[in-house]
């Protein structure tokens, strides 16, 4: 089963072709650059800003047209045709900027700089062409029909169910698959599981909460045929199921409420897209719909100004990840961003980790180079709005999108008052006054020569604008009359599209030729045009892969439905469907589910009814050890994998059993509430470590970073990165946590008041809190092992002195109760799913 | 209101009297064992295939990939070549130009090492250090490489090296974890992972403290400036009172696995992991407990010192560790990824490094552990020698550098080299499976016959690879 190798792509070396990126340019244009500007570059800039310079100055290369546009790290364009001023090498000629005065010893004449000028406002022809760099290097080249052979690179078909030995014991065509696969290994499959098993199954499946016992119950007395699919239907229909599921979808979006990375700026709206998922998947949203919206909800047709403001929000999928905030060169900024919309888009919705054809073709997939910068255009073509304030940790701020107030979307914050906006606005104009005066005293000092540039005043001037940024950013969260403002995350197209040169080795430095925007070439059909009509392409993309047509996204969205179903995915790598990922065990079945996922509308909540309502899902995770032996690692679906539940559904079960869950969605996310009363994140984070509240733990704030330690101990992923399968590791910490945590010991007070409070015989309370915590009664062994801790224990706790008292025993005995009920949270049952 | 709900006599009256004490006692039997460390449980000491010199490991692992041109692999003719265009024979690196380390080299010791100003202090040990010059791993990307250097592949889960380690070994003191990973990056739960191994073999993390989730932790407040192992202590109830409680929780796991059928390695997991959390509890805070350590001792790790503070306290709690009977130990120290900054932020790592893992090899030989310690430092990979921008170097995965002190390694020598500029091992390459295989060595374990049976067939920490450098061995 282990260590599939990857098929061969098919590589032939190549020299790489001579890519020709002259313009049209008119014999009178070509004249006036060949006489007035090209022995200019040569003469006065080349030295510095040439391939041939010992050492390339800011970045900036002016001996290729595209590297005299792209312009240096500042960021800025090196030269904007048609416009002088947006012409960072001609305002540097000007020497108007004092930070910013090229040649450095020698102002050009003003003729010079007149012509350069006119011939930006001429359209900067520009006849020089770049050379491909490593053109020794030798490019392999992928033969895109031999990828094109891949299993997951052509369309899902539905084939014939196989025939099965076995009569009667399939209820649906999955079975009939999976069965098929158990016989002809010899094993067979394991009985169903019991009543109770199976209700806790389904209710932790789509709800990550345990059943109450009335449910449990009720399905137990519940005879008829009908009785699974009724209580699916039922916890499909409640809004529980948006938090468990959307949660699912979160760590394949890498959701985080700040930036990560060395900086770690808080990302104060970035619950909007957290409700979003939830809704999307409360509401069932179509999934090909669901992913379009995510990509290019902006771009897409509207019904009404509510359903705009939402299919906005959705792109905050790209606006979420984290960002390098820190990084001095806009650009590299920039790069590093549209590269991590790559990867997390084409994880998340492909399973192919199109981000590793950054710096060079794909090693594994069909997947070149080119493909990847025909994407990139497409994301350099949209303006990425992620809203931080300028900070000395943050060189790359940006705003946000403002929604339309008759959205009347939810807010995190409250109104403030006229006078509150009055106090918040007079701070703003003297926190930025004083950032002012300083500049100009540190501006005055510099002038004055002697060692002017004193990191001292450098820090504190920085500082005073840092404030002033701060209470700005926070000003603007109100509307005039103190309402907030609906701000989101969020990506919105650029005027005017571009398309990104082929970096070499993805160094920004080493541009080559321009790749149209475009699509992934071994996804689409031969000869079919992959090239972007207009607009950034964000849309085509959407419909690209929000598609019938395309040969992955059902089949990777079916399959994490399925692991997160069974415990393992068809394809074990939920995220790697490219060469290097696994194959799949039943790569029949997964057709099957992707057609029929399709079929349905893209309904995720008919592909899990349809999951859950064969017998594959409702067999027992007994041991068997004939079946074991053969398959210890259950690929064949002998049994049902016994699984642990995840980080989330452990501390929401303990906060449900205790009977202390706050079962209501948060609006909004304390990250929003941190400028509220200025505390900020620190303090923030400490109150939350201590408190985190009652509310389900989807609404904790995620830091990316700073993850809660509940989260953590129980292996929350990396929120960084795309995950579609958690790991679950057994390790001491997690004992300790619920051991020691006061959290713990706080929750486990609270299961000892409800059951010191249920009125009845001391074994109908047991049974009680049996049937809280594990949709069951209590054995005989338990109440043996129970009963022998309840002699010992209380007599353990109670001091020497207090064992005399009344109180000193009631003492006990309520400790005794809380340590029984902490035990019954503490053990492997509690945490595992059968 | 009494919240006692069940009084001892309503107890007796209403559950089955038939069942009683016996039965319960024989679930206790099952676990009569508890208290004393059970000296066949799966972490109980074992024998290596032949004598090991080393018994235990100490790895400092620097995440980041730190560039070797600038530390331990003198280059001579990147020096004089300094601005020229790399060769094209650097293959995928393209048009570069080369670029002479910024720190000037100087031979160590009676060996005569060469060693660069940024390891002042490290250098002293030079004739106790093996720099392995030679080293290569398969992917130039640190997820992959990182995970490659812990676990041998760059794509499948598998088990890490310390937990091979202490699956073939086990750990001499049963009241601490065998494997203990301190601030080990957030994301990278692989790196100290049991994957098919039973679970009891995964490292224990201990967070707090260290370099980049150090700095966030104190601006945010979050973890602790000093290491702590979470939730190590109870607030409420007596270590007895714990045992009852514990003892009660093992109980119904027990008969949990009954209701499975009998087996199931997650109760079996959970079972175990109770029991060494319990032990922990009394253990660990003793362990990491740097009160008793004398000033010199602190003084030694350059502990108090703002630069090294934090990683001392690491190095000196490893020795602790070590000294304590826990087999494998490994360090993370973030940051080393100088794709620009290379000259502040180089010299800012290796500032926070050296004296620590100095003092670290001076307490180690003075307590006569170095011997048998074997303390290795890396990363997963190096760096170009051209540069990157005007102050950086790239990703270098064909040619880089790791040594290794103590343990049955030889001290003073060089092994394997790089081309002349540093891109390439082109003599005696080491290549991580090769390192694997000689570190399992070094402990007495045969990387081939380390194997577990798992889903058909035998799994080995070096797959189908390795091979043992002999030629370093003391």
């Amino acid at each position: 089963m282990m260590n599939l190798r990857p098929a061969i792509v098919s590589i032939s070396l190549t020299l790489p072709l001579a890519t020709s990126l002259a313009q049209e340019i008119s014999q009178e244009h070509l004249q006036f650059f060949e006489k007035n500007i090209r022995p200019v570059l040569i003469e006065s800039c080349y030295k510095c800003h040439s391939a041939e310079s010992d050492k390339v100055k800011g970045g900036l290369l002016l001996d290729s047209r595209q590297g005299a546009i792209l312009g240096g790290e500042t960021g800025d364009p090196g030269v904007t045709p048609g416009r002088p001023h947006d012409s960072s090498i001609f305002t540097a000629m000007t020497w108007e900027d004092e930070d910013m005065q090229m040649p450095p010893k020698q102002k050009l004449p003003d003729d010079v700089i007149a012509n350069f000028k006119k011939w930006i406002e001429m359209g900067a022809p520009d006849p020089r062409e770049t050379q491909v760099a490593n053109a020794t290097g030798g490019r392999r080249e992928i033969d895109m029909a031999e990828g094109r052979k891949h299993w997951a690179f052509q369309k899902p078909e539905k084939s014939t169910p196989p025939s099965v030995k076995t009569d009667g014991w399939a209820k649906s065509d999955i079975d009939l698959f999976v069965l098929n696969r158990i016989e002809e290994a010899g094993l067979h499959p394991v009985r169903d599981a019991d009543r109770p098993t199976l209700i806790r199954r389904i209710a932790f499946d789509l709800t990550g909460l345990p059943p109450t016992p009335d449910e449990v119950r009720a399905f137990v007395e519940d005879k008829s045929d009908e009785a699974v699919k009724r209580v699916i239907d039922m916890y499909l229909d409640s809004a529980r199921f948006g938090e468990r599921w959307g949660r699912h979808w979160l760590d394949v979006a890498r959701y985080g409420e700040s930036s990560g990375k060395e900086s770690n700026i808080p990302y104060p709206h970035a619950w909007r897209y957290r409700d979003y998922v939830i809704d999307a998947f409360n509401t069932d949203k179509p999934y090909d719909q669901f992913l379009r919206e995510q990509i290019a909800g902006d771009l897409l047709t509207f019904e009404d100004k509510r359903d705009q403001a939402e299919k906005i929000v959705a792109t905050g999928f790209l606006a979420i990840g984290p960002k390098g905030h820190n990084n001095r060169d806009r650009r590299q900024f920039t790069a590093d961003m549209v590269d991590e919309q790559i990867d997390a888009l084409s994880q998340s919705m492909l399973g192919l980790t199109l981000a590793c054809a950054r710096c060079h073709d794909h090693k594994f997939d069909p997947v070149t180079q080119k493909d990847y910068y025909a994407l990139a255009g497409i994301f350099l073509s949209s303006d990425t709005l992620y809203g931080t304030p300028d900070q000395q940790q943050n060189n790359n701020p940006s705003t946000l999108i403002e929604l339309d107030p008759e959205a009347a979307l939810p807010a995190a914050i409250a109104p403030i008052s006229a006078s509150e906006l009055a106090s918040l606005k007079s701070q703003f104009e003297s926190t930025s006054e004083t950032a002012q005066t300083m500049q100009r005293e540190a501006l005055a000092m510099r002038q004055q020569g002697g060692t002017q540039n004193n990191v001292a005043t450098f820090l504190q001037t920085r500082a005073a604008r840092d404030r002033a940024a701060a209470v700005e950013a926070d000003l603007q969260l109100f509307n005039p009359d103190g309402t907030p403002r609906t701000l989101a995350m969020g990506v919105l197209d650029k005027p005017t599209p571009i398309n990104s040169p082929l970096l070499v080795r993805g160094d920004i430095s080493q541009p080559s030729e321009i790749v149209p925007r475009g699509l992934v070439e071994v996804l689409c059909a031969e000869g079919e045009p992959l090239s972007i009509a207009e607009g950034s392409g964000r849309l085509d993309l959407a419909w690209f892969i929000g598609s019938k047509e395309n040969p992955l996204t059902a089949r990777v969205m079916a399959n994490r439905i399925w692991l997160k179903l069974t415990g393992q995915g068809i394809v074990a790598t939920p995220d790697n469907f490219g060469i290097m990922g696994m194959k799949p065990t039943h790569p029949e079945l997964l057709d099957y589910l992707a057609v029929s996922f399709m079929e349905n509308n893209w309904s995720i909540k008919s592909l899990i009814r349809q999951i859950m309502l064969s017998r594959t899902y409702q067999m027992g995770s007994t041991y068997d050890a004939t079946n074991y032996a053969a398959d210890p690692d259950n690929k064949l679906h002998w049994r049902m994998d016994q699984r642990r539940l995840d980080a989330e559904a452990i501390r929401d079960a303990m906060l449900a059993v205790s009977g202390t869950l706050d079962p209501y969605p948060v609006a909004g996310s304390p990250v929003a509430r941190v400028s509220e009363d200025r505390r900020g994140l620190a303090q923030l984070l400490g109150e939350l470590a201590a408190n985190p509240g009652q509310t389900r733990s989807i609404y904790q704030p995620i830091i990316r970073d700073q993850i809660p330690e509940f989260l953590t101990v129980f292996d929350f992923p990396d929120a960084s990165l795309v995950n579609g399968s958690r790991d679950t590791t057994n390790v001491p910490s997690q004992s300790l946590f619920l051991l020691n945590n006061p959290q713990a010991l706080k929750l486990a007070d609270a299961f000892a008041q409800r059951i010191g409070k249920f009125q009845g015989e001391p074994l109908e309370r047991l049974t009680h809190a049996y049937m809280l915590a594990f949709s069951r009664s209590p054995t005989e062994n338990e109440l043996a092992a129970i009963r022998a801790f309840w002699m010992r224990f209380p007599e353990t706790v109670q001091t020497r002195a207090s064992k005399y008292s009344a109180e000193g025993k009631k003492e006990a005995q309520g400790l005794a109760l809380s340590a029984f009920c902490q035990s019954l949270f503490a053990s492997a049952e509690f945490r595992l799913l059968n | 209101m009494n919240t006692f709900p069940f009084s001892r006599r309503e107890f007796l009256r209403t559950t089955s009297n038939g069942f009683g004490y016996l039965a319960f006692a024989a679930l206790a039997g099952e676990q009569a064992l508890r208290a004393a460390p059970q000296p066949m449980g799966p972490l109980a000491p074992k024998n290596p295939h032949f004598e090991g010199r080393a018994k235990r490991v100490i790895f400092l692992c620097m995440q980041g990939a730190p560039s070797h041109v600038d530390t331990f692999d003198y280059k001579p003719k990147l020096q004089s070549d300094t601005g020229k265009a790399a060769p094209s024979t650097a293959g995928r690196y393209g048009r570069a130009n080369l670029m002479a380390s910024p720190w000037e080299f100087k031979q160590r010791g009676k060996s005569g090492l060469w060693i660069s100003e940024l390891f002042p202090n490290v250098a002293r040990h030079a004739d106790d250090l093996c720099v392995i010059n030679s080293m290569a791993t398969d992917i130039p990307a640190h997820p992959q490489a990182f995970n490659q250097l812990h676990t041998g592949t760059t794509q499948f889960i598998r088990p890490s090296l310390g937990a091979w380690t202490l699956y073939g070994l086990g750990t001499e003191n049963q009241n601490l974890p065998g494997f203990v990973t301190i601030n080990p990056p957030g994301n990278a739960t692989r790196t100290y992972g049991s994957a098919f191994l039973p679970a009891i073999y995964q490292g224990t993390k201990i967070a707090g403290g260290g370099g980049r989730g150090g700095a966030l932790a104190r601006r945010f407040g979050g973890n602790a400036p000093t290491a702590t192992v979470a939730d190590i202590k109870n607030s409420r109830y007596s270590t007895a009172a714990q045992r009852e409680q514990l003892d009660l929780i093992q109980s119904l796991n027990k008969s949990r696995q009954k209701l499975d059928g009998g087996f199931s390695p997650e109760v079996e997991g959970v079972i175990e992991s109770y029991e060494l959390a319990f032990r922990m509890q009394t253990e660990v805070p003793n362990v990491m407990n740097l009160d008793d350590e004398s000033a010199s001792t602190k003084k030694l790790y350059g502990i108090g010192d703002d630069a090294t503070d934090t990683f001392g306290k690491q190095c000196l709690m490893a020795r602790k560790f070590a000294e304590a009977g826990v087999r494998f130990i490994e360090i993370t120290h973030g940051n080393w990824d100088q794709h620009f900054n290379l000259k502040t932020g180089l010299e800012n790592n290796c500032g926070e490094i050296d004296t620590p893992i100095s003092g670290l090899l001076a307490d180690l030989k003075q307590r006569d552990m170095l011997k048998d310690t074997l303390v290795i430092w890396g990363g997963e990979f190096g760096r170009t020698p051209h540069s990157q921008g005007t102050d950086g170097r790239d990703h270098n995965n064909k040619g880089f550098t790791m040594w290794m002190a103590g343990g049955g390694v030889k001290g003073g020598m060089n092994y394997g080299a790089t081309d002349d500029y540093g891109y390439e091992a082109v003599e005696n390459r080491m290549h991580i499976h090769d390192w694997h295989a000689t570190v399992l060595h070094l402990l007495g374990l045969n990387h081939e016959k380390l194997t577990f049976p798992y889903a058909g067939r035998d799994f080995r920490l070096t797959d189908v690879y390795g091979s043992v450098a002999k030629e370093i061995l003391a």
